[in-house]
């Protein structure tokens, strides 16, 4: 400890070197960080949009290919599944230079709130959507685009079903883009076209109690629809992603390479620093033998230079991450909903030390080449060359 | 004090020895001040190093304040150096980020004195040198003269029985140097020091006790400096 001020006033001994490697470590350790929270952020958000005990069922063939509506009931009956709703494409085009420019689907307002509680949808909106035959929750983002609120009429002309109907916005469902609307609305209003009315939906959401029961209810919903005249394929939201995921473990793959190449990068920065500091004072090292100190002695004040430097480089890197990543939080924080998964992206105290820590790492091996150099070499001969 | 008995050192050059020193026996007594001279390149450098424990012989006993050091490790000759002798080289001698007073209190970090001491022990050695009023100054604020008593005072902070200087004079101005001839005197008159110089510097011969001629790694007889005689 007494060696501390020697050690830091051959620290500042060149100020601007030892900031800019201090600097070059501490955006590096702050990279390092931030790349860090990637594979948690990821998967953070990946579960931000999907509900793992949601099932998926559409028709085998494919998305586009419709179900009968009696389907529904059906599904409803599997043991395990607490509600489910249809989502019928209706095509809603607001503005016609815009063209299809949201998702709007047709639904059953009873049971949307149970099958999609994670859209945190108010209790009231819910109510007034049951209660609203030409009612509509619209989402937010959509809700912002328009600049549409709460009790508008918005006439929306259907591409699929090709009907002109005026809704009322009656609730607001946050963060999403989806303009939903009472199935039992448009069947109504499509029976002047055909007097079957809407026989048909896209695709059913099923909400299941237990994640556990979540496989065997895929499974008997699937067996229930064999040899009928529309075969359907029922996944959960997540592997509904799946693609996604697997691009995902690439990605990070990639991310802790990134990282590692990173940790390299800065070791030659610090050591290229460590050995020109030591280069530049060959004969000051030699005195420091004379008097008495030794190799050890010597190697560790040595060792601790660049350890400091980095460590002090690191804690500030640290900061530098959990500053940015909290503005980022704090920015996106309610203001622009596309950016809201960015706080996905949180650098935890974990991190943190891992980051300091690397830095340590850093700064010790840094130095532990030239230190060596410098302290093997006899005092005799060291002393001869510079005087 | 210093016993060397025929030390010899070699230098592997290429295919060629060097023979820089060449079974060379010298004895300093206790409270002497020795001078090493001869011309460049005989071996002042090397005998100094290896009396003080830098360096070690080809062959030969080095026995130096009751220590044989031949059979001491690196560690060991390290922890000598620091209790028993004290160094002043020609230039280079301070650390250019510490103060005189942080430079004079280096020693004292190897010692297991508190910070108050060390600080205290420092200033007493600034005084003895006559710079106790630059203790805060850095090296490049002071003159060479300043600078080498500064390496004086670091020398003998730890209160060594030894002070070696290599030099100590040849890159000053006459009058610096005579001032420092004169310290190095009273270092051995007044703290009983043993002092080995080594030097080019004719003057010299006047403040010493004693005068080792070295030419070509070999030691011609000692003689007693005039000056000495008359002040003894
Ligand atoms: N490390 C070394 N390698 C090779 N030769 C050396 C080495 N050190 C000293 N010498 C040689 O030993 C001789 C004595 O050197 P030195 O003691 O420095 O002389 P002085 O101090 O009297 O000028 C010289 O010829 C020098 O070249
Ligand atoms: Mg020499």
């Amino acid at each position: 400890m007494k060696f501390l001020p020697f050690i830091w006033r051959n620290l500042l001994r060149n100020k601007l070197r030892a900031l800019l490697t201090a600097g070059a470590i501490a955006l590096a350790i702050a990279l390092v960080c931030l790349l860090r929270t990637m594979p948690d952020g990821l998967n953070l958000m990946l579960e931000y949009f999907t509900s793992n005990t949601r099932i998926s069922v559409h028709a085998e063939a494919g998305l586009v290919y419709p179900m009968p509506y009696a389907y529904l009931g059906k599904v409803r009956s599997v043991p395990g599944v607490e509600a489910a709703s249809t989502w019928t494409w209706f095509g809603g085009v607001f503005r016609q230079e815009d063209g299809v420019s949201f998702p709007s689907f047709a639904t059953e307002p009873e049971t949307v709130g149970t099958v999609f509680e994670d859209w945190e949808v108010p209790k009231e909106d819910l109510e007034a959507f049951r209660r609203t035959r030409n009612g509509a929750l619209v989402g937010e983002m959509t809700l912002e685009k328009y600049g549409w609120k709460r009790g508008d009429l918005v006439t929306l002309e259907g591409e699929v079903i090709p009907l002109a109907l005026e809704f009322r916005i009656v609730g607001v469902i946050p963060n999403i883009p989806h303009f939903m609307l009472q199935r039992e609305y448009i069947d109504q209003a499509f029976r002047s076209l055909d007097p079957q009315g809407l026989s048909w939906t896209g695709m059913i959401w099923a909400r299941v109690d237990d994640a556990a029961r979540v496989e065997p209810a895929m499974a008997e919903i699937d067996a229930l629809f064999q040899n009928s005249e529309v075969e359907t394929a029922s996944e959960t939201e997540k592997s509904y992603m799946k693609n996604f995921f697997g691009m995902l473990e690439g990605l990070v793959v990639v991310i802790l390479v990134v990282t590692a190449l990173v940790a390299l990068c800065i070791v030659f920065i610090a050591a290229n620093t460590a050995s020109m500091s030591v280069r530049e004072r060959f004969q000051e090292l030699a005195i420091l033998k004379a008097i008495g100190f030794n190799r050890r002695l010597l190697f560790g004040t040595l060792i601790a230079e660049s350890t400091v430097l980095a460590l002090l480089g690191g804690i500030l890197g640290a900061a530098l991450a959990l500053g940015l990543t909290s503005v980022a939080r704090e920015a996106t924080e309610g203001l622009d909903n596309t950016l809201r998964p960015l706080a996905s992206f949180v650098v935890t105290q974990a991190i943190l030390v891992q980051g300091v820590f690397l830095a340590l790492v850093v700064g010790m091996l840094s130095g532990v080449v030239p230190s060596l150099g410098a302290t093997r070499r006899s005092v005799a001969e060291t002393l001869r060359e510079v005087f | 004090m210093i016993d060397l008995v025929e030390v010899s050192r070699e230098y592997q050059r290429g295919t060629d020895h060097v023979k820089a020193l060449d079974r060379v026996s010298l004895h300093v007594e206790r409270g002497r001040f020795a001078a090493l001279m001869g011309p460049s390149g005989s071996g002042k450098s090397t005998l100094l190093h290896i009396l003080a424990g830098l360096d070690r012989p080809s062959s030969g006993r080095v026995v130096v304040a009751g220590r044989d050091l031949g059979g001491l490790s690196d560690d060991q000759l390290a922890k000598f150096r620091s209790t028993h002798v004290g160094f002043v080289f020609q230039f280079f001698n301070l650390i250019p980020v510490l103060d005189a007073r942080g430079n004079v209190e280096l020693p004292l970090l190897l010692t297991s004195l508190s910070k108050a001491q060390r600080r205290e022990q420092a200033e007493t050695a600034l005084r003895v040198v006559g710079l106790a009023e630059r203790a805060s100054h850095a090296p490049n604020q002071l003159s060479g003269g300043e600078q080498q008593r500064v390496a004086i005072a670091r020398a003998i902070v730890s209160d060594p029985e030894i002070i070696v200087a290599d030099e100590p004079t040849g890159d000053l101005d006459a009058a610096n140097a005579v001032e420092i001839l004169s310290l190095l005197r009273e270092l051995r008159q007044d703290f009983g020091k043993t002092v080995v110089m080594v030097t080019h510097d004719q003057r010299g011969a006047e403040y010493v006790d004693e005068i080792h001629q070295l030419d070509k790694g070999v030691l011609l007889d000692a003689h007693s400096s005039a000056s000495a005689e008359g002040a003894s």
